[in-house]
């Protein structure tokens, strides 16, 4: 494991003084007590949960400002906390202080339905939007699994299934209001489609894990419901085929609005757990949006393509209840792994390299897979080059841990050297920092460091995530 | 012209002419110095001959390893580097530093490789924008942004721009269809930013970079993502016969979940001026026309041709004409791209504005520039990105005559002003460069503008590349009379910014 090993040492102390000003502000909605404060630390990371000092339950951008001022003053860390679904111990207080709970700023902002733009509150969660903005014939497509919160998608730089079509939180965020680290509010860009106005601050706090200002309120772009839906289901004998299907598919430009890759374990564990009778080789499960001819068209293409590399069967379906049962195998595919080995606890890899050599990476993860002394299923989002093994440990086995982690680094350096990636989606946080400087080279990473520094020059702001502070 | 009068660094102090120009010799060989007049002289300005500025000195590297060199000895010099590409651009963002020296990229002209099955091509940034899609059409690729200058504008200044153009409603702009980027920091480091997967971790520096105008690096070498071409595209001639219905219209095409491959905009104005010149068929009676593409299947373009135009009747459209060959839809795209030379025919000068607004306020903004052509008394054509929102008014004047100029800048001025006011940007796609700087003390705080220097700081302290454009200063502002100042008295007003 790669979590830091005297925790103590790097906590900075939460003077008297803050606390007090903070119960005086904020009375209830400040929290020192303990179950709040392991609820605020605890994350689907594989590391141990690591406590804030207090949370702070927000409810508008100026109590934000108040909390990042006392932060700034104390020099006392601040962690921006949303759903805290995140995966890789982006929300972790590993240096102590204060978690900055958004979830009470859940409002919508503005509808602007005929701009197809939405502005809401950091903490409001992208099934609340979609709940919310049903009746307007639009819909936020972004769907990275968990009901993260719009802020949080924001900082991680989100993507999930359908990204192939509808791009990721990079693409899709028009605009954030930010608190930056001196207290100060600013919108990072107007609600017009483009602007060259100045840097892209936008995309700079897209991504940038709550380290350089707290997001307080989203402006993303909505599409219309898609007139027509449906989905296709195909098995392949083996991984390769079915990658080479997808790279086929992308190439002649077929708009697919979803393509996900299941390995012969990950559907064996969804026949278990969602008793289902799928063939267990590898599948591809496909969704198509656009009007109905041209659903039909895109799936008849897809279906010679498939044919052609040497696709098994396919199964077409229109009717949402047949679609949902499907794509059932897949929604469920993280629980259903988990299921494969009850007690277990899944350390996910999450690398995403140019879709031309993602076969070779997936054959050379299953090779790998295949010696380790654990079990695993690999499931990848194959129309953007990312795919994920589940890998399936035992908790209180630290070799398995270690196993687990040197075959993530073989996995990511494998990916890295092939111009991927070692995070697709799910950002750095704690665990993937390791593999920066392979990634980015140092001179990259002083740059990023310049900038923290330049943005949050007394280190407040989630400190130690995504990069080390300049040593 | 207004002249530039805040220099607010005096670099001329650091170093003479003559120690510059000796620096760069013992760099570059004697053919990539240009420091006589006559050959600096034509590069005075960019497409924004409004404002101009001779160099100290022009050098035209053949290798990065010169770049890095370049960019080093003026670090040392503490001289400022403007960098060029073919000098298209229309904010002045290439406009040369008189203090300083010019770099020009057009000797890194060749495309290095091309990847059929990744879809992508890495090439060197003089590369011309449509040389690329050239290159890769045998494959059935092409490159998606196409800027109206796309004949002589290179991905080098593309990326420093952010460029967009017809395409880019349905394709995006530069920054969604660049992946990576390799740049010389004013340290003379070579760095990569992006990667070839859709996704690098950290901060998103590419994005940052790309739109930067020239301010944080130099690029030598550029990843483009390629598209694959379409079987099949038409276009939608519909005319209006009132600016209002045809803006309306646009609202409607993308209300009813249609993403065209291109929508654009025409005034009356702008028709004539183009039509005696392209001949492209347009209806000129029309007050308005919108030019709507689909692209795809031959399926999908025909049941998408038939939505548009079922869209463009109810909105009230009074003549529909749909391209009937690929000639005719080139024919049709030909006047929209020949829009600014056409005017450079009928008038002596013109000045293209870039403002972006939401999409439903097109008829507000649009009515109100027919009420300021009264106020100044001067011809606006309007022709531009109806689908992206992005208005390129253009102001027919002639500078010979007395106080065109001014009314002419006044006039964009206060189009720019509105922009922002109904919530856009004063630029979608030309840049901030040196023309816009008083309005960006408009359309950002203070807070904001300080961000901007955050991030300029961390690329680049002393303020080297490209100074004085982009980002106003404090003084800027205040003289601008857009920023509130307390008792005259302004925070840091010595600080360099810009």
């Amino acid at each position: 494991m790669n979590a830091p090993h005297d925790l103590q040492t790097l906590r900075r102390p939460l003077p008297a003084e803050m606390s007090e000003a903070l119960r005086t502000h904020f009375g209830d909605r400040f929290s020192v007590a303990n179950a709040v404060r392991d609820h605020h630390g605890t994350d689907e990371s594989p590391y141990p949960s690591m406590l804030p000092d207090g949370v702070v339950f927000a409810q508008s951008t100026e109590e934000v400002v108040v909390v990042v001022n006392l932060c700034n003053a104390h020099g006392v860390p601040l962690i921006a906390y949303g759903a805290g679904s995140s995966l890789e111990g982006h929300i972790l207080a590993i240096e102590g202080g204060i978690t900055l709970d958004l979830t009470q700023m859940n409002k919508i902002v503005a509808l602007h339905a005929e701009d197809q733009t939405i502005t809401v509150q950091a903490g409001l969660t992208r099934k609340q939007l979609n709940e919310q903005i049903r009746d307007s014939g639009l819909f936020f497509p972004i769907d990275p699994g968990a009901d993260a919160s719009l802020g949080g998608m924001s900082a991680t730089r989100a993507s999930g299934t359908n990204a192939v079509r509808y791009g990721t939180m990079r693409e899709n965020v028009v605009s954030l209001t930010v608190v930056t680290a001196q207290g100060k509010i600013i919108r990072t860009s107007r609600r017009a489609r483009k602007s060259s106005a100045g840097y892209d601050l936008t995309r700079l706090f897209v991504g940038s894990e709550g380290t350089l200002g707290v997001i307080t309120e989203v402006t993303v772009k909505l599409y219309p419901q898609p007139e027509a839906v449906s989905a296709a289901v195909c098995n392949f004998p083996t991984v390769h085929e079915a990658v080479q299907c997808v790279i086929q598919t992308i190439q002649l430009g077929v708009p697919i609005a979803r393509v996900e890759l299941m390995d012969a374990n990950a559907v064996m564990a969804g026949n278990r757990y969602s008793k289902l009778t799928l063939r267990e080789t590898p599948l591809l499960l496909f969704e198509f949006h656009g009007s109905e001819a041209s659903v039909k068209e895109q799936a008849q293409t897809v279906q010679e393509l498939a044919k052609d590399c040497g696709g098994l069967d396919f199964e077409w379906a229109e009717r949402p209840e047949d679609r949902n049962r499907l794509w059932t195998a897949r929604h469920n595919a993280y629980f259903a792994g988990l299921q494969l080995r009850p007690g277990c606890r899944a350390s996910t890899t999450d690398v995403c390299v140019p879709i031309s050599r993602l076969a070779e990476c997936i054959n050379e993860a299953t090779k790998l897979l295949e010696k380790a002394s654990f079990p695993s299923t690999i499931v990848g989002h194959v129309g953007d080059g990312n795919f994920h093994v589940l890998m399936l440990l035992d908790p209180n086995d630290q070799k398995e841990w270690e196993e687990s982690e040197r075959l993530n680094h073989r996995l990511v350096t494998q990916a890295i050297d092939a111009d991927g990636t070692c995070t697709g989606e799910h950002g750095i946080g704690l665990h993937k920092k390791q593999f920066m400087a392979h990634e980015h080279g140092e001179d990259v990473l002083d740059l990023m460091r310049s900038l923290k520094k330049a943005f949050d020059p007394n280190n407040i702001l989630n400190p130690g995530k995504i990069l080390d502070a300049r040593p | 012209m207004n002249a530039i009068t805040e220099p607010v660094l005096s670099y001329a102090a650091t170093a003479s002419r003559e120690q510059v120009l000796l620096a760069l010799r013992a760099v570059l060989p004697p053919h990539c110095i240009l420091s006589r007049e006559e050959e600096t002289r034509p590069y005075e300005c960019d497409g924004l001959s409004l404002y101009r500025s001779v160099p100290m000195a022009v050098v035209l590297p053949e290798s990065e390893a010169q770049v890095q060199a370049v960019l080093k000895t003026c670090k040392k010099l503490r001289v400022p580097v403007v960098a060029r590409g073919a000098g298209t651009g229309l904010s002045g963002g290439a406009m040369p530093h008189a203090q300083g020296v010019l770099l020009g990229l057009a000797k890194f002209n060749r495309i290095k490789h091309v990847d059929r099955e990744a879809a992508i091509a890495v090439v060197e940034p003089g590369v011309r924008n449509l040389a690329v899609s050239e290159a890769v059409a045998p494959f059935g690729l092409y490159y998606a942004p196409d800027p109206s200058s796309q004949i002589a504008c290179t991905i080098g200044g593309n990326v420093a721009e952010n460029s967009g153009g017809v395409h880019c409603l349905k394709y995006g702009l530069t920054v969604h269809n660049v992946l990576k980027v390799r740049v010389i920091t004013i340290d003379g480091e070579v760095i990569e930013l992006g990667s070839l997967a859709p996704d690098a971790p950290g901060l998103d520096l590419l994005s940052v970079f790309v739109g930067s105008e020239g301010m944080l690096g130099v690029v030598t070498e550029v990843t483009l993502r390629l598209t694959p071409k379409p079987a099949l595209a038409r276009v939608i001639m519909a005319s209006f016969d009132d600016v209002e219905k045809a803006s309306d219209a646009v609202g409607k095409v993308i209300g009813a979940g249609i993403i065209p491959a291109g929508l654009e905009m025409m005034d009356k104005q702008a028709t004539q001026m183009v039509e005696p010149f392209v001949r492209a068929g347009y209806d000129t009676e029309a007050e308005a026309i919108l030019l709507c593409e689909s692209d795809g299947t031959i399926e999908e373009v025909a049941e998408e041709i038939e939505r548009m135009e079922k869209v463009f009747q109810q909105a009230g459209a009074v003549r529909l004409q749909v391209s009937q060959s690929e000639n005719e839809r080139l024919l049709f795209w030909a006047g929209r791209k020949n829009a600014f030379p056409a005017a450079g025919r009928v008038s002596p000068d013109y000045y293209c504005m870039d403002g972006t607004i939401p999409r439903r306020r097109l008829g507000h903004v649009l009515k109100a520039i027919q009420q300021m052509e009264i106020k100044y008394s001067m011809r606006c054509a309007n022709v531009f990105h109806a689908g992206d929102g992005n208005l390129h008014p253009l102001i027919l004047f002639d500078s010979n005559l007395a106080d065109e100029v001014r009314r002419a800048e006044d006039f964009g001025a206060e189009i720019l002003e509105l922009c922002v006011e109904v919530g856009g940007t004063i630029t979608g796609e030309h840049g901030v460069g040196i023309e816009k700087i008083n309005q960006m003390c408009v359309q950002f705080t203070r807070d904001e503008l300080d961000s901007f220097m955050a991030v300029k700081r961390g690329f680049d302290p002393e303020c080297l590349l490209n100074p004085e454009k982009v980002i106003p200063t404090l003084v800027r502002c205040a003289e601008y009379g857009k920023m509130h100042v307390h008792g005259g008295a302004l925070p840091f007003s010595d600080l360099p910014r810009f």
